[in-house]
């Protein structure tokens, strides 16, 4: 039996419907967000391996248990990767060109065993680069509290 | 495994970027071929998993309306929210179960009908990554690629082969989506740049299209026309991916090495005859050579160099154009191991290589291949 070429479809219709979600961001991170509204960057502890997560995470997936620790983290910390965006998705989900390339950086915290992701505004980036968080003087929430990296020299 | 399951039947649609079709007939048109494949009919099939994804399909169930033409009515009928390869190994435990005798595997999606790269930002986690507006598959894969080239030296033009040598595969399979004949590096390297080091060339075209595969036990398939039978399969899930090393596939690493003990495996890159590998974007693949033992940690680069991957080389690796040539998402790993049994059975066409008798097939799903499967298939 062949293909039934004329099983074609038509048209297409748009789904009227646009949900919109209200997440509970859950207890450890509503702590990390009221300690960012202060300036402030909290990050959750294995009590039994000592990974430090940030963003705090409730479990350690390695030891199966509860974070129960909180640690105040340093604004300083290490460029492992960084990306130079030439496009943004758009708000019709398709890749958009951007005016001019924006770094974005996966930053390790000092004293942090996990990884965040922020934008990153530097001349000469690279890897291993050392920086520091720039806050944002009129932030609209948690969210962006942190609204970049720039080099700590 | 020995001679316990086997795929006996398999299909794919043509790989298109707007198909003339619903993902209904898309799937009607791969289960039917994929029976005909088998030499059966589908009173044969007794257990039917479908690997869809609600958000593509802007449904919640979005097997709705698959079981018709999945060939699944009134039978035993189950979905996975992930690429076919994970269903395929439902389906496999399905048979092992002694319960079902002969499976049908189907994944399915129509890149025409979603926004290309909200899926990649809906699977980031919602209360931070998601909502900081940076990340999406693309950037999460050129963060990937920045970590894997500055640990071990790989260099863009390493990662440009990938997609040349892929891309110029694709041109031998009339299915694929991204034929590019005698792509050159250079055309590649040029290609519009996305997120360094990631270029057009280097990552997936947005794809409609459909996969197919019948799995059937020991029994039935001996009696089948060609069965290839599954020696190995491995599955591994790995952290969120600001909570683990990028550099390396780590899951990728260890679902390969419980395949290989099953399949008896001890020497990849001499026992393997071609691989599929379920490559997003081309680093991957490079990635995957060294996760899969074709080569030491660090040395995917030097290995695309030394030709092995070629379709003509000693190891070919995505002879069909691989995911850089068709990413018709759901279908994509699945298609992985559709094209591998191809190969073994000796019906790829233009794009066969001679003498498979051992292959192997990759798949993946999540950000950065969080989660990886791996089979290892075999004439006898």
């Amino acid at each position: 039996m062949k293909a039934d070429e004329d099983l074609q479809n038509v048209g297409r219709v748009g789904l009227p419907l646009a949900p919109a979600f209200n997440w509970s961001v859950g207890n450890w991170m509503e702590q990390f967000f009221d300690g960012l509204k202060e300036r402030k960057i909290m990050a959750s502890k294995c009590g039994l391996c000592g990974r430090v997560f940030l963003p705090p995470r409730m479990i350690c997936e390695r030891c199966f248990a509860k974070t129960e620790e909180w640690v105040e983290i340093p604004e300083t910390g290490t460029v492992e990767a960084f990306t130079a965006a030439h496009v943004r998705v758009g708000p019709d989900g398709e890749l958009a060109d951007l005016p001019e390339p924006q770094l974005i950086a996966l930053v390790k915290h000092d004293e942090a065993d996990t990884l965040l992701v922020a934008g990153l505004v530097a001349k000469n980036a690279s890897a291993g680069m050392r920086v520091r968080v720039v806050w944002n003087e009129t932030p609209s929430g948690a969210l962006d509290a942190i609204s970049c990296y720039e080099p700590m020299d | 495994m020995n001679k316990e399951v086997a795929v006996i039947g398999y299909a794919q649609t043509l790989y298109e970027e707007d198909a003339d079709a619903s993902r209904e007939m898309l799937t009607l048109r791969a289960a039917r071929e994929a029976l005909v494949s088998a030499g059966l009919k589908r009173e044969d099939v007794s257990t039917v998993v479908t690997a869809t994804n609600d958000y593509l399909d802007g449904r919640t169930i979005s097997n709705m309306r698959t079981v018709e033409p999945s060939g699944a009515s009134q039978k035993d009928e189950s979905k996975v929210e992930m690429d076919g390869a994970f269903a395929a190994l439902y389906a496999i435990m399905r048979i092992l179960s002694g319960f079902h005798d002969v499976a049908m595997v189907i994944g399915v999606s129509l890149a025409s009908v979603y926004a290309t790269y909200l899926p990649g930002i809906m699977i980031l986690d919602p209360t931070w990554d998601r909502e900081r507006g940076l990340l999406n598959e693309v950037s999460a894969a050129a963060l990937q690629a920045n970590c894997y080239m500055r640990e071990y030296g790989v260099s863009d033009e390493q990662i440009a082969s990938v997609s040349a040598k892929n891309l110029d595969n694709a041109a031998r399979n009339p299915l694929a989506l991204r034929q590019m004949p005698g792509l050159s590096v250079e055309q590649v390297l040029d290609s519009r740049m996305l997120y360094s080091p990631i270029r057009e060339l280097n990552a997936w075209p947005a794809t409609d299209g459909a996969c197919a595969v019948v799995l059937a036990s020991g029994k039935t398939a001996a009696k089948a026309e060609k069965p290839v039978w599954v020696k190995g399969v491995g599955l591994c899930h790995d952290s969120y991916l600001t909570e683990r090393p990028l550099a390396v596939m780590e899951s990728l690493k260890l679902a390969a090495e419980a395949c290989y003990k099953q399949a008896g495996i001890t020497d990849p890159a001499s026992q393997i005859d071609l691989a599929e590998i379920h490559e997003n974007f081309a680093h991957e693949e490079l990635m995957a050579y060294e996760a899969l033992g074709f080569c030491e940690e660090g040395k995917g680069g030097e290995l695309i160099e030394s030709g092995i991957t070629q379709i003509d080389g000693g190891l070919p690796v995505n002879a069909s154009g691989g995911a850089l040539g068709a990413n018709a998402v759901c279908a994509t790993g699945l298609a992985r191991i559709a094209e591998a049994a191809m190969q073994v059975v000796g019906e790829a066409g233009d794009h066969q290589v001679p003498g498979v008798k051992t292959a192997l097939a990759h798949g993946q799903s999540g950000p950065c291949a969080q989660d990886n499967v791996v089979f290892i298939l075999g004439g006898d």
